[in-house]
């Protein structure tokens, strides 16, 4: 009784090895690729009627492949992307945030693109995405769409503080931050800027705007700036600034910018283009309220970090052509065009810039794009970010637990550590 | 087999030898299959050898190896490399400030547990049956509560902005706490994470010391007042070294459990502070691990130390535990 047991239970297991064996098969066959195409996007970077349409269109194309576009959130997707890529079936098509594409890709988990640039429009792509999606003069992430930040500002206590036109550079910026504090001293925790001392997205536009950068490398090592003499005094200057109008933490990251804003215990917050349209629609009341500027530098705009995502192939995929006929659709002008008008997100080509003229938010959040900067082009940059290297430096300054010249000395010390590992 | 539960228990059983006896009784050995025991034991060693025994060997294993995310995707073989993940970790300065770090702080937890816990216990054994009650709900249902969701609600407590304490202490007047924020300063994030690791750690040692103190023969305590002894003389002469076995398990079981601390201040870290100078070992070695640039190698280096550095503190503890058992 028992030995019979066994050995239907062994052949009921060869059946099944053989069975997946076949299913193997089947599926690396050239000729009759049905897919299923897995999509991995980003929850927020596409509005789900763009999907769903470019989704269709796609089946109709390609008759019996099913597409399981999968939303996946920002917090720890480096490490979670890391493991999907090792595995044998990965997501075929994946949107990665643009800081995090050189180091997938330096450890082999992305198809190599290069040949397929021109045939993906890649004349017309926005530079800095283009760059993000390059490592070694291969391209492994499509540029897919980009964002920058804007300053959005509650246009009723800039008028009640008397203040007509929104500040054109930085010293503007502290002199109507004051007037908007003198004004609103009666509200308790009130800030005119309210900007958290870890938002270093915000904060490092101040320290490119005077000739700062964060790293260069020389030959093939990395060394950090941020020592050197113009990052050190943006940095102090941020710090004057902060104390001068706003009382944010010094150790807080940008989470609660929203909310502040909405509470009215804040004039002015930095964030992406589209937090305008969450602020109206959390808070209705302040909807005709709000404006937009861009960051003040010391006499012009100041250079913008210019965020974004980039969509590449895994290298594991089964499904290399479908992935690639997919990312031509996704990155193409008619589904781009859909993406920056119902998305509000900067499309991934020059020639379409000019979507949106007539729109108030983001037309400035378009033209403050035009000068932007980058985080190093290192596949170790995402170490830095996960070990939270430049929001410690910041904190450390703000908080006055550190000077700015001993701040910046421990945090050169920490990106020579990361980017040259 | 079936003749066995017959015969066993024929002689009552009077002292330490009757006991022997019964369990451990020629004639029930012969009867049972050698096998029999193994058989029985095999369900729990094969669960402990997939969820514990594997894991670790290969743990120690990679860490004598080169293993980044580049071999992992792209299927690489290893390379052993010997000490070089060892060599890189205990070079670096970093590491010595998180283990001492992680030592005083584990320290510091241990011994606040077992105090406060020894407290409430004495507490539970005095109080009526009504507050008793209500006192160990009260326990149960925070032991009950998820560790992140736990933090998180503490963090929301002691926030810069919204938080009630600060609140609190400003209306009380003990001070302006507006916008005073808790974590920005290193030792008072790591103080906030040990009132949280704290409360979370109570019920289950003041329950187990509550068990422990109502074993104690009402006559014992009898005595020490017949003899005159007040609260505390009671406390250590009779409750403390009738309790010191169960005091030992306790305090090498928060030893463990305080010194791998993790999400407490990796929530923590979330809200505020500077992740540099709060960093604990388990922290420290999720990033070697998977920060980033992942380098599984190293993380396992730094996971084996802080393992062995464990298990010298624990090898103390465990030395007094048999001592103990061998006088009693």
């Amino acid at each position: 009784m028992k030995r019979s047991n066994v050995v239907v239970g062994i052949v009921a297991l060869g059946v099944a090895l053989v069975a997946a064996a076949c299913g193997n098969a089947a599926t690396v066959a050239p000729t009759a690729d049905t897919g299923p195409l897995t999509v991995w996007l980003m929850n927020g970077s596409a509005p789900d009627a763009v999907i769903s349409a470019l989704n269709t269109e796609f089946q109709a194309a390609h008759p019996g492949v099913t597409v399981n576009v999968e939303l996946q959130q920002w917090g720890g997707i480096s490490d979670k992307t890391n493991t999907a890529l090792s595995t044998q079936s990965p997501p075929d098509v994946l949107e990665m945030g643009n800081t995090l594409v050189s180091g997938f890709a330096s450890a082999g988990g992305l198809a190599d693109l290069t040949s397929k640039q021109s045939s993906l429009g890649g004349g017309t792509w926005l530079q800095s995405l283009k760059e993000a999606g390059t490592l070694d003069g291969k391209l492994y992430g499509v540029p897919y769409y980009a964002g920058d930040r804007v300053v959005v500002y509650n246009k009723d206590l800039f008028a009640r503080a008397g203040i007509s036109a929104p500040p054109a550079n930085r010293d503007e910026l502290i002199a109507d931050g004051q007037k908007l504090m003198t004004a609103n001293a009666s509200v308790p925790g009130f800030s005119a800027l309210y900007l958290p001392g870890k938002d270093w997205y915000a904060i490092f536009s101040w320290v490119f705007d005077s000739g700062g950068n964060i790293a260069t490398k020389s030959g093939t090592k990395w060394a950090g700036t941020l020592e050197d003499s113009a990052a050190q005094s943006a940095l102090s200057w941020v710090k004057d600034m902060r104390s001068k109008v706003g009382t944010a933490p010094g150790d807080g990251d940008e989470t609660k910018d929203d909310s502040v804003f909405e509470s009215g215990k804040a004039a002015m917050v930095i964030e992406a283009g589209w937090h305008y349209g969450v602020i109206a629609k959390d808070k209705p009341e302040l909807k005709d309220k709000l404006g937009v500027f861009p960051i003040p530098g010391a006499s012009a705009a100041a250079p913008v970090f210019l965020g974004g995502s980039n969509l590449g192939i895994a290298a594991k995929s089964k499904h290399q052509g479908l992935a690639l006929d997919y990312i031509k659709l996704l990155a193409g002008s008619k589904y781009q065009t859909q993406l920056a008008v119902q998305g509000g997100v900067i499309p991934n080509s020059t020639t379409l810039l000019n979507l949106h003229a007539s729109d108030p938010v983001l037309s400035v959040a378009d033209a403050a794009a035009a000068r932007s900067w980058f985080v190093p082009n290192s596949p170790n940059w995402a170490s830095v970010e996960s070990n939270n290297i430049l929001q410690d430096m910041l904190a450390k300054i703000f908080t006055g637990r550190a000077s700015v010249a001993d701040a910046t000395k421990a945090a050169d010390q920490a990106l020579a550590d990361k980017l040259n590992q | 087999m079936q003749h066995v539960t017959s015969a066993a228990p024929a002689t009552p059983l009077t002292g330490p030898a009757g006991r022997r006896s019964r369990l451990f009784g020629r004639r029930r050995a012969a009867t049972v299959p050698w096998h029999v025991p193994y058989l029985l034991l095999a369900p729990a060693a094969l669960a402990l050898g997939a969820a514990v025994v594997f894991p670790f060997v290969y743990l120690v294993a990679i860490s004598f190896q080169q293993f980044r995310a580049r071999e992992l995707i792209q299927d690489l073989p290893t390379h052993w490399v010997g000490l070089t993940n060892y060599r890189y970790i205990l070079a670096k300065p970093e590491f010595w400030s998180v283990l001492g770090r992680t030592l005083i702080f584990a320290g510091v937890n241990v011994a606040l547990t077992i105090a406060v816990g020894m407290g409430i216990a004495l507490l539970l054994q005095r109080l009526g049956t009504r507050m008793r009650l209500l006192l160990s709900i009260s326990m149960v249902l925070a032991w009950a509560t998820p560790t992140v969701t736990a933090t998180q609600v503490w963090q929301w407590l002691f926030d810069r902005d919204f938080g009630v304490v600060n609140w609190v202490l400003t209306s009380l007047r003990l001070g302006n706490f507006t916008q005073h924020s808790w974590l920005s300063d290193p030792t008072s994030l790591l103080g906030l994470a040990t009132l949280i690791v704290v409360w979370g750690a109570l019920p289950f040692v003041s329950l187990v010391l509550y068990a422990g103190l109502s074993q104690v023969p009402e006559d014992l305590y009898e005595a020490a007042r017949v003899d005159g002894a007040n609260a505390w003389a009671t406390f250590r002469r009779v409750s403390l070294p009738l309790l010191a076995p169960i005091l030992l398990v306790l305090t090498l079981l928060s030893t463990i459990w305080d010194f791998r601390v993790f999400t407490q201040i990796f929530v923590l870290q979330k809200s505020g502070g500077i992740s540099e100078d709060t960093n604990l070992i388990g922290i420290w070695a999720y990033h070697q691990s998977f920060g980033g640039t992942p380098n599984y190698g190293r993380g396992a280096a730094t996971a084996f130390i802080g393992v062995v550095i464990l298990l010298m503190i624990t090898a103390v503890l465990v030395g007094r535990m048999v001592r103990i058992g061998d006088e009693s």
